[in-house]
């Protein structure tokens, strides 16, 4: 990802209609459409989860244990202690989404706030804390997020901290270059010159210019995420049982691959469908915002 | 040019020294007293007094810091907690097992990425295109852990065709390139593959994609002239960074191998990571990590000094 | 049907070359273990480290009698031919050393090496003391105070307190080689990677975390205990799939605790299932520190109430024996308890109310737990079920999932150690094949850690003055009579959650033959023999 698109869009950013501009586009990517469509059906079944789902994801009977995909009652199965596979994985969006979805929100506030500090004051604040975000850029990412969570040990609170840390990094340097690049578009050295307090400068011209290709960025980060946190659970770093959570669903799952192999497969598939959702979203985002295009 | 080295060595420094105190406080962040693992449940007080001692934890969190690096920069990053064993030979062998890994998917995802990538930017917004992204798409999408356990479903537990664990008969000591090895090898390298395939087809494809939108290109194009010389100065051009993305992609696969390594127990820097962080071996856990992020910190300055050479206009800061 | 044929073609190439690669006689085994015991002596990895790592590639004074399938192993001489109590002074033994055993390096077991060894494991100013070694060993020896060679076939071994059980706890110490250490420049770590002890198998190569080789030792003492095979190749194989997974595809022989749910298509592959009971005890081990929940005897028989078994059998594939008490059903010292567990909820639940514990003050812990281990058999999925069935009861328990080496360490520590982090129980299995190690260890007062392995700190003055009873009491029968009443408190007051034994599973290809599984947590090698 070159920072160059993103000051093209941020200059852009300024001109009248263009955000109405980039949904309009993006409202007739039927592609885009598609994802932004099962992303809200996710959610939604992670928000009204009990109201969907047929059973107790937690009450599970041995007698019923590993059935294969469609049996009566069970139309996705049950699980190695007899639980409703397809409760299980309505229920496991919940903590899913809030795994993969948070640490992205969270990373994007702080990178962005750390990104626009450094871009907009430049000179020693800049470098010591870019300096400091490059240190943690040059682990990757997976190496970070989990040496973290191992050190701090498995929960569902050091796993989104993990996380988090992990991404404010990519964004703080996406920022900072965008920030850069606008403080140095001749009307925001203008406003400067004309004694505008730093604040106003800020939340004017900077925000309003800079946040958009973040954002773009960011919406980019969240199939990573979702990725990476339940790969956290799926190496027991992450949530802990009984929660129905999907990497942690496969974790458990994965001795019965020799019993109900696609029983056993179904909560990846849902890792899955999620985060080629987003990607589509964002592909989607981005080329709407691309002028060239 | 080698001004620009210089310089680029010179910045990596200090960003090599943050990540040698990351390495280094991550252990100290660990609830609990590091020694607690270290000493026998029934270790007397004065033996535990004598342990704090030969550890160095009585000293104070600078000193312990700077003994630490120096016996690093020696090659000695102590022994590990569980097993009594030099950690500096722990990670030799599984370092030896994981860049095999590594570099074989490393080289399966950029063969299987140009093509995609190169494919649907020649024909941007054909179907070819479309069905070379989506796989693309796919590719940076799956959960390769999930991916590995279809494949080991597919591969051996029905069709019984690849074995699903291990890294053969004789454990990695006795590897050798034949078949019976081999075919160790080939499920988790695949699945290692498919992250670096889809990100190096979509890089290629907009590489290829801009480059054949330039004027100069599309005259050439339009003239109808031949194919050959246009395809030529696709690849001059692309080159550079596809090979700079193909690079990074190793230290990504290097650093995150923990999930593949864990399904398919191959004995690499990520089963030993594994193994680390639940016997909270902390020597060990510090150790890995820290060799496989100064693997990643050098490849990048690599990446970014061949960059530079290949196309002197590229200067990544 | 092209592609069948090519399918099959790449199949039987496949098999061909692995089946090629090995000599007859090869006998490859996937443990439980995430590595190679430790191989200086001492073995850590709990029982599993003991049966491939302790009693192949050495020996102990006193040994079990593994040769038998249909009843529970007694004690056999090992490396000591004879031992016997001194008639006035109940803490004096005098054991008689075999003559003529050598080591593998070539020098001679004599008492000093007896000597030696236990200095290894118990004297921390001794040149040779391992830390190692003690931490696994120590524990094992509580009843030893002071030990000298009389002569070179001679030792004296002085406990503390008049203790019948000393051959028991004997039978877990390896004797090392000191000449092969001093050889070594004195390193143990050395030591580690050419180890010498006097077993029936000797230790010729391993890759940590990956393999282990072993060819039998030709000159061993016993002769009937020679092993047939031409080596033997531990594997460790943490994950039950890896396992299985191993198995039917030919990369290994042999595989411990095959996962229950695989075991039918094992079983169908043409694998070999092999089952005994054994003493064994998956327990929930209680805290009786201060201020844990489990103080309260009703919390405790409620617990016990809520537990499910037969589901949990069910759960196992019905490789399980569900627990009636501490000791299998049928055992010589189960006696007659009066509390029985069975699943009743009205009852686990109204207990529950009398404690204090309901709707506005829910009950809620902390158990440890470990995702694999040595005689752990499924923990994961069984811990899960527990779980599921407290709940039902209305008890809320919260895991707190760590490795079992880990948790082994944490089992020393005791209950009040910070490394338990809180916990008020823990999910451990139990070797229980003796009086010390069936109760003693876990309930004595002054066995508390650090001093013990009492982890929960329980202390009771009945329970106590029973088991200076056991120790005192010389003659077997008498000593199962007192055993019987410990027993009987043991259940009645419902100490720790009791929910199943293990019947030692254990995959084995049909290829191998010739082997006996004696009812006992070893096992012996000795006779197996692969078919080609």
């Amino acid at each position: 990802m070159s920072s160059a698109s993103f000051e093209t869009i941020a200059t852009a950013g300024t001109l009248p209609g263009y955000w109405s501009g980039v949904l309009r586009r993006l409202g007739r990517d039927p592609v885009a459409m598609f994802a932004l469509l099962v992303i809200l059906a996710m959610v939604l079944m992670a928000v009204f989860a009990p109201l969907i789902a047929p059973a107790d994801p937690y009450r599970g009977q041995m007698l019923r244990r590993l059935r294969p995909i469609g049996t009566p009652g069970f139309p996705l199965g049950t699980d190695e202690l007899g639980r409703d596979m397809l409760t299980r994985l309505i229920y496991g969006a919940r903590l899913s989404l809030l795994m993969g979805v948070t640490p992205v929100f969270i990373a994007f506030f702080v990178g962005s706030a750390i990104g626009i500090t450094a871009g907009y004051l430049g000179g020693k604040v800049n470098t010591v804390l870019m300096r400091t975000v490059d240190v943690f850029f040059a682990f990757p990412s997976v190496l970070l997020a989990i040496a973290l969570s191992g050190a701090l040990g498995a929960g569902i609170f050091n796993g989104l901290l993990s996380l988090t840390i992990v991404f404010i990094p990519p964004i703080a340097r996406i920022a900072e270059s965008v920030t850069t690049a606008v403080r140095k578009i001749e009307y925001v050295e203008a406003a400067r010159a004309s004694g505008a307090s730093a604040l106003t400068i800020v939340r004017v011209h900077v925000l309003g210019n800079v946040i958009g290709p973040i954002f773009v960025y960011a919406t980019g980060l969240i199939s990573v995420s979702l990725i990476l946190a339940s790969g956290l659970s799926f190496l027991g770093l992450g949530v802990k049982p009984p929660e129905p959570e999907w990497g942690l669903m496969l974790n458990t799952l994965r001795n019965a691959i020799y019993v109900q192999p696609w029983v056993a497969a179904l909560p990846g598939a849902m890792i899955f469908i999620t985060s080629i959702s987003f990607n589509l979203l964002s592909d989607g985002l981005r080329s709407a915002m691309d002028l060239k295009s | 040019m080698l001004v620009y080295v210089l310089k680029r060595l010179i910045y990596t420094l200090p960003v090599a020294f943050g990540v040698s105190v990351v390495c280094f406080l991550l252990v100290h962040i660990a609830p609990g007293d590091p020694l607690t693992s270290v000493l026998p449940p029934d270790a007397s007080a004065q033996l535990q007094a004598e342990m704090r001692k030969i550890y160095g934890f009585d000293r104070p969190l600078i000193v312990q810091y700077g003994l630490w690096v120096l016996k690093t920069l020696q090659g000695d990053l102590g022994v590990s907690i569980a097993t009594g064993r030099p950690v500096a030979g722990e990670l030799r062998l599984a370092l030896g097992n994981t860049l095999m890994l590594a570099v074989l998917a490393t080289l399966i995802g950029f063969v299987l990425g140009c093509l995609f990538g190169f494919v649907a930017g020649y024909f941007r917004d054909s179907w070819l295109d479309k069905l070379a992204s989506f796989v693309s798409i796919i590719g940076v999408s799956v959960p390769h852990y999930w991916l590995g356990m279809v494949l080991v479903i597919i591969f051996s537990v029905q069709l019984n065709w690849l074995p699903a664990t291990g890294a053969g008969p004789g454990g990695s000591a006795d590897w050798a390139w034949d078949w019976v090895h081999v075919r160790h090898l080939i499920l988790p390298a695949v699945t290692m593959s498919v992250i670096p395939m889809g990100i190096v087809a979509r890089t290629v494809r907009a590489l290829v994609a801009d480059i054949l939108s330039q004027e100069f290109i599309t005259g050439q194009r339009a003239k109808g002239l031949l194919d050959v010389g246009v395809f030529r100065h696709v690849v001059k051009n692309a080159a550079p960074t596809a090979l700079a993305v193909m690079g990074l992609q190793l230290g990504y696969l290097l650093g995150g191998s923990i999930l593949i390594e864990t399904v398919f127990s191959w004995p690499g820097t990520g089963f030993l990571l594994g193994q680390a962080i639940f016997q909270r071996d902390l020597p060990l856990l510090q150790g890995t990590i820290l060799v496989l992020a100064m693997f990643f910190v050098a490849l990048n300055l690599l990446v970014d000094v061949v960059q530079t050479m290949l196309d002197p206009r590229v200067q990544r800061t | 049907m092209k592609k069948l044929v090519l399918a099959a073609a790449a199949l039987t190439a496949g098999l061909g070359l692995a089946g090629s690669a090995f000599a007859q006689g090869v006998l490859r085994i996937g443990m439980t273990a995430s590595d190679i015991p430790l191989t200086t002596g001492q073995p850590d990895q709990g029982g599993e480290g003991q049966r491939f790592m302790g009693l192949t590639v050495y020996d102990a004074l006193v040994h079990w009698d593994l040769t038998r399938a249909d009843k529970p192993s007694t004690l056999i001489p090992g490396l000591a031919t004879s031992w016997t109590v001194d008639a006035t002074d109940k803490t004096k033994w005098t054991f008689k050393i075999r003559e003529g055993v050598k080591f593998h390096d070539g020098s001679t077991f004599t008492a000093q090496a007896v000597v030696w060894n236990l200095d290894k494991l118990l004297k921390q100013d001794a040149p040779q003391f391992d830390q190692r070694q003690a931490s696994q060993g120590r524990s094992r020896i509580p009843a030893i105070g002071t030990y000298r060679a009389i002569d070179d076939l001679t030792q004296e071994i002085v406990t503390r307190a008049p203790d019948a059980t000393l051959p028991y706890q004997l039978a877990w110490i390896s004797m090392s080689s000191p000449a092969q250490w001093e050889k070594l420049s004195r390193s143990w770590q050395e030591f580690a990677k050419t180890p010498s002890g006097t077993g029936p198998w000797k230790l010729t190569a391993f890759t940590p975390r990956e393999r282990a080789e072993m060819v039998p030792n030709k000159d061993y003492w016993d002769k009937t205990r020679i092993p047939k095979l031409d080596r033997m190749i531990l594997i460790p194989l943490p994950e039950p799939n890896a396992r299985v997974a191993a198995l039917r595809s030919g990369q290994v022989d042999w595989i411990e605790a095959p996962a229950p749910d695989a075991a039918p298509s094992l079983k169908a592959a043409g694998m070999q299932i092999i089952t005994n009971a054994y003493p064994h005890n998956w327990t929930w081990h209680l805290s009786s520190a201060e201020g844990s929940p489990w103080n309260d005897v009703r919390v405790r028989k409620a617990a016990n109430l809520a537990v499910d078994r037969e589901g949990l059998k069910e759960l196992l594939g019905g490789l399980m024996i569900p627990a009636e008490g501490f000791m299998p059903p049928g055992h010589q010292w189960f006696g007659k308890p009066t509390f029985k567990l069975k699943r009743d909820l009205a009852e686990a639940k109204k207990l529950l109310a009398e404690a204090g514990y309901g709707p506005t003050k829910p009950f809620q812990t902390k158990i440890l737990i470990s995702p694999s281990g040595s005689g752990q058999m499924q923990p994961l999925p069984m811990n899960e079920f527990i779980q599921q069935n407290l709940a039902e009861a209305g008890m809320k328990i919260d895991f707190e999932v760590v490795e079992w080496n880990t948790l082994i360490n944490i089992w020393r520590a005791g209950a009040k150690h910070e490394s338990s982090r809180g916990a008020t129980g823990m999910n451990y299995s139990y070797f229980i094949q003796d009086p010390f190690t069936g109760f003693m260890r876990h309930l004595q007062c002054n066995l508390q850690p650090p001093a013990g392995t009492n982890w929960g700190h329980y202390c009771n003055a009945d329970m106590d003055k029973m088991f200076d009873e056991v120790r005192n009491t010389f003659d077997a029968a008498a000593q199962a009579q007192v055993l019987e009443r410990i027993h009987e408190k043991f259940v009645d007051d419902a100490l720790f959650l009791m929910v199943t034994h293990d019947v030692n599973a254990r995959a084995l290809s049909p290829r191998v033959k010739g082997f006996v599984q004696a009812q006992n947590w070893f096992q012996d090698f000795a006779s197996i023999t692969i078919s080609p």
